[in-house]
């Protein structure tokens, strides 16, 4: 007789993981079931090459909630974040540009380029901090629900307005500019140097589709000033052990609270009797039964793939259909026998210890976007470089390092079709390889080994639709009370006891934890399990 | 005591129609208008010997018929009509017709794709359904945003009007409509559509005076704030349009004086007492009311030093990055479109496929004018016959894109450059035409700035970018009312925004009305 679980959850993605905990710690009898055979889904670390960990696919951990660390306990199970020092942005001419967690240290290096932004720079900070808030607000609560007339939900929409009263109509106008601007005409309110802006709109296009110049990105600048408000020091940082290190104590977390975790066990399909969700058939056979079933998968993949579309009604599943992932990035991971040198900050040092934005100049950015926009990678793509092992000697040989090299452009439906990706993978790794190589010549020679990963890879491997690193685009059409589809935003589904847990499901993509815990504390409020 | 109760800066059609309505309500007005013409860029003006444009803004599709009722302008030569047909063209490809009638345009998207014949009645009754919400927002002053969920906020009875619409749509369309706005054009319209001439022409009309293409977010907006005010168009042009203002102004007593520059406001004591001319002379009056766009206002024509830094900080990062060109044909004989031998059509677009409308937005964010432009065409002389002598025609396109900061400058090889662009251009969808031109006024987006006075020549005074039409132009002057005691604004720098609407005007009358 098989073991009867309260809750199954589908994916040991970091988000999987958090669900898990939190119901476990509820006191719930927990199995998380995870198709590979390591957890953390697009959050982890992989040997690949002998000595050498790779956080394979995500490579910082940006908006990690400090209260589910606290919540979860997830210090003692081994979590460690090691703060990201600086971001580097080299130049093939002059000496770059490096900002510093000290504000004297980048005001010098910014009044290079121009002095007018290295005086305002303080301010600009000063303002994105006080709009933390609202991201706060947004990210740490299930998303509003516009036009009910509950009275929580009213109390919960004055409560928003009054804060934004309180913060006076210029902040409200640039909370208007910042959910709607672009990153580049958000900044130029305060910059005018393409040195600065270049690097500093970057933030806003990581994982979208969209170019620096595109409406819609300012937003995303504002997750880069969250540190001070979450009273953390910076809360951008490495994991310790790569990506998958947290994962890991997640899991830890987990199953000290009484969670069961299999990996190599991939799910086949979601049962569905009677409108209910009632358990989970793997590839194998097996069968496990639950009241409930999470899913971190994303909503392509839960209600599609694993439940079929047989089960859902023409809206739902025209909201499904036009719901977007177009992934628009990929990576490449290096093992170096040494350490790059970069031309124009020639020999090992503190910059390199931070992450390295190759974004010469604004109209470099926008070219790479422009060259995706028609099916094609860019041939001089935006990178964003971690060299982690400089700073966690645990994931390379002594002398050695890994690099990480996160890609953009690199759109999944190439013009000749996404399934051409796999002959275009090793042309696609060149071009990155060649690109950083123009700021640190021999770059080539110091490579013991290379994965270069397409959207089409991070599709078929870790299971992301279409490669969208955020389980489907995080543009305005696809937040809040419209994750993943209007009237499903608060993680249950049209199949009754059926959840979604993942990125898919609001506040969305990035190692936040979010979608997990506010999925499992829906759940457990709802008392059906 | 002041000579004027308001004194007007331009004569376009926003400043023409605050000086009706104030007018109307008995002040004492005058309208200093910079040219020799009034009409501003609704004018229509003799570009050739015989052959006149129909003014910068040729579409008149979005003029306010609640102004126009309320302004009698049809005592005034005024006629309103359908808006003209809407000919989608692409170069080797069949056109397709928008009529104003949902069934003809049904009956013309067949021909093309069965499927977007289906849906085009279900794209405009959304359309229709949201119109309810949107309409009273656009028509009426913008609510107070500092006084923000107080009782106090402004315009109370449009907002509850707006939100009771709302309520109705039901939990879904309400989604719908919040979904929507911040999308791209393209996207959406992928979603109704399959075939890419019928998507590429309603695109274009998002895209007016954007520094966006179809793929860029927050377009969606401008298509759906489009659909829900197009009503009617004015019959004989925009030009018709400024004439009969000009007529009803006058009529109910206003002053009009062309060929009168204004040099500054003149300023007493933080407020404002009149205007200076050019010439030096002083015009003073009570309140005076600026329909040129608010960079041109509070960075031009106020002294230095006299605003507020942070004030003048927010209105000089008000976007008016100008994108748009204007070409002017005279054609000896009548245009004939390829797709529509023999007829005679009045309102066409060019584009075959999304794409063509953002390579034609690429070349912007570079600094350079597409080498292959995209064309928003009407020739007035189908309905108008008098604006080009028998047997001709005269063209006007809208550009799409050129920027205002054009890499190295304006120079007149550029600007040729851009005028034979443009007609090669007209040339793929209208073999022939370039044989049967026989003059053309070129004006890129610097000759716009130059000839009406418009900040980066943006014929919308400020993008329509989602922000801007939010709050629009600044955060203390989006209710017409400005920092500096007696000022209003009146023009498309204001709410709800550019276009042939006459809607700032009135509305920004209204503030100059409602302070005493």
């Amino acid at each position: 007789m098989a073991k009867r679980y309260d809750a199954i959850v589908i994916g040991a993605g970091h988000n999987g993981l958090v669900a898990a905990a939190y119901l476990a710690k509820a006191g719930r009898r927990v199995l998380v079931l995870e198709r590979r055979h390591v957890v953390g889904g697009a959050a982890v670390t992989e040997e690949l090459y002998p000595g050498f960990k790779f956080s394979v696919c995500s490579y910082v951990v940006s908006l990690f909630r400090p209260h589910i660390i606290r919540e979860l306990n997830l210090t003692k199970h081994g979590m460690q974040l090691i703060p990201l020092e600086c971001s580097f942005t080299p130049h093939l001419e002059g000496p770059g540009l490096v900002r510093w967690p000290d504000p004297h240290r980048t005001r010098r290096e910014v009044s290079r380029f121009s002095q007018k932004d290295a005086e305002i720079y303080p301010e600009f900070s000063l303002a994105m901090t006080k709009m933390g808030f609202f991201v706060k607000q947004i990210i740490d609560s299930p998303p509003p629900a516009p036009g009910s007339m509950h009275p929580s939900e009213l109390s919960r929409l004055a409560g928003l307005v009054g804060h934004l009263r309180n913060l006076g109509p210029d902040m409200v106008e640039l909370h208007a500019q910042l959910l709607t601007m672009s990153a580049v005409d958000f900044l130029r309110m305060w910059f005018e140097s393409d040195a600065l802006l270049a690097p500093m709109s970057c933030s806003g296009i990581i994982g979208t589709f969209l170019g620096v110049h595109s409406p819609g990105t300012a937003y995303v600048l504002l997750h880069h000033y969250m540190g001070e408000i979450d009273g953390a020091f910076r809360s951008w940082g490495f994991s310790k052990g790569g990506t998958g290190g947290l994962s890991i104590a997640i899991a830890n977390a987990a199953q000290a609270y009484g969670a069961e975790l299999k990996v190599s066990a991939p799910v086949a399909r979601i049962l569905v009797r009677g409108g209910r969700a009632r358990g989970v058939v793997l590839e194998n056979g097996d069968e496990y039964k639950a009241d409930v079933v999470l899913s971190c998968a994303d909503p392509r993949r839960t209600f599609i793939t694993l439940t079929g579309e047989q089960h859902f009604d023409g809206d739902f599943l025209s909201q499904l259909r036009r719901y977007k992932y177009r992934g628009s990035s990929g990576k490449v991971n290096l093992a170096l026998d040494r350490l790059p040198d970069f031309t124009c900050r020639p020999g090992s040092g503190p910059h390199l210890q931070g992450d390295i934005a190759v974004a010469p100049s604004l109209e470099y950015l926008e070219r790479a976007f422009d060259e995706a926009k028609y099916g094609e990678f860019s041939r001089r793509p935006y990178l964003n470089v971690v060299i982690p092992s400089l700073v966690d000697p645990s994931v390379a040989p002594p002398g050695k390092h890994v690099m990480s090299i996160f890609v953009q452009y690199a759109p999944y439906n190439l013009k000749g079709g996404a399934e051409t990706w796999p002959s275009r993978r090793e042309e696609f790794g060149d071009a990155v390889v060649d690109t950083l190589a123009e700021y640190c010549p021999g770059l080539e020679e110091s490579i013991l080994y290379r994965q270069v990963l397409t959207p089409w890879d991070l599709e078929q491997e870790i299971g992301l639709t279409e490669g969208n690193i955020f389980q489907g685009e995080l543009s305005l059409e696809q937040l809040l009370f419209l994750r993943p589809a209007a009237g499903w935003a608060r993680y249950r589904t049209p199949i009754r006891n059926l959840w979604l847990c993942g990125s898919g499901a609001h506040p969305g993509g990035g190692i936040m934890g979010s979608p997990g815990e506010l999925c499992a504390k829906a759940l457990l409020d709802s008392r059906e399990v | 005591m002041a000579r004027y109760d308001v004194a007007i800066i331009g004569a376009g059609h926003n400043g023409l129609t605050a000086a009706c309505v104030l007018a109307k309500a008995g002040r004492r007005v005058v309208v200093l208008e910079r040219r020799e013409v009034t009409g501003g860029m609704c004018a229509s003006e003799e570009f050739q010997p015989g052959y006149r444009s129909s003014g910068l803004l040729h579409d008149t599709a979005q003029v306010r018929s609640a102004v126009v009722e309320a302004l009698r302008l049809d005592q005034h030569g005024l006629d309103l009509v359908a808006p003209p047909a809407m000919l989608l063209t692409g170069a080797d490809r069949p056109g397709v017709m928008i009529h104003p009638s949902n069934e003809a345009t049904a009956a013309d998207i067949a021909a093309i794709s069965a499927h977007d014949a289906g849906r085009w009645s279900a794209y405009q009754d959304f359309i229709g359904r949201v119109r309810s919400v949107i309409e009273p927002l656009l028509n009426d002053t913008p609510p107070d945003i500092g006084a923000i969920g107080t009782l106090q906020s402004g315009s109370l009875g449009t907002l509850l009007k707006s939100a009771m619409s709302f309520q109705k749509l039901g939990r879904r369309e309400m989604a719908e409509v919040l979904r929507v706005p911040p999308m791209c054009v393209a996207d959406w319209l992928n979603e109704w559509f399959e075939n890419d001439l019928l998507k590429a022409g309603l695109a274009h009309g998002a895209l007016v005076g954007m520094w966006a293409g179809p793929w860029s977010p927050g377009t969606a907006a401008n298509l759906l704030l489009a659909g829900c005010t197009t009503t009617s168009a004015v019959k004989g042009g925009a030009g018709a349009l400024a004439v009969a203002l000009e007529r009803a102004a006058r009529h109910h007593g206003a002053e009009i004086r062309t060929s009168t520059e204004v040099a500054s406001v003149a300023m007493s004591g933080g407020s404002a007492r009149g205007v200076v001319l050019a010439t030096g002379e002083v015009i003073e009056a009570s309140a005076v009311a600026a329909s040129c766009d608010p960079r041109t206002l509070f960075l031009d024509l106020i002294p230095a030093g006299l605003l507020p830094v942070a004030f003048e900080h927010r209105v000089s990062v008000v976007r008016a990055r100008g994108t748009t060109a204007k070409v002017h044909l005279a054609l000896d004989r009548p245009l004939e479109f390829a797709a529509k031998p023999g007829e005679r059509v009045e309102r066409a677009r060019t584009a075959t496929t999304l794409d063509d409308l953002e390579r034609a937005f690429d070349a912007v964010k570079y600094g350079r004018a597409s080498d292959h432009p995209v064309l928003d065409i009407h020739v007035p002389s189908v309905a108008s016959p008098a604006m080009a002598p028998d047997g001709c025609d005269s063209v006007s396109l809208l550009v799409h894109f050129a920027p205002h900061a054009l890499t190295g400058g304006w120079t007149d090889a550029a600007r040729a450059a851009l005028g034979d662009a443009a007609i090669a251009a007209l040339e793929r969808v209208a073999p022939g035409v370039g044989k049967a031109v026989v003059g053309r006024e070129v004006l890129t987006p610097a000759d716009i700035a130059a000839r009406y006075g418009a900040s980066g020549g943006h014929i919308h005074h400020a993008e329509h970018a989602l922000d801007q039409l939010a709050i629009r132009p600044t955060l203390d002057t989006m209710r017409y009312a400005t920092p500096v005691a007696n000022l209003y604004l009146c023009g498309s720098g204001s709410h709800p925004g550019g276009g042939v609407t006459c809607a700032p005007g009135a509305l920004g009358a209204a503030a100059v009305l409602s302070r005493r």
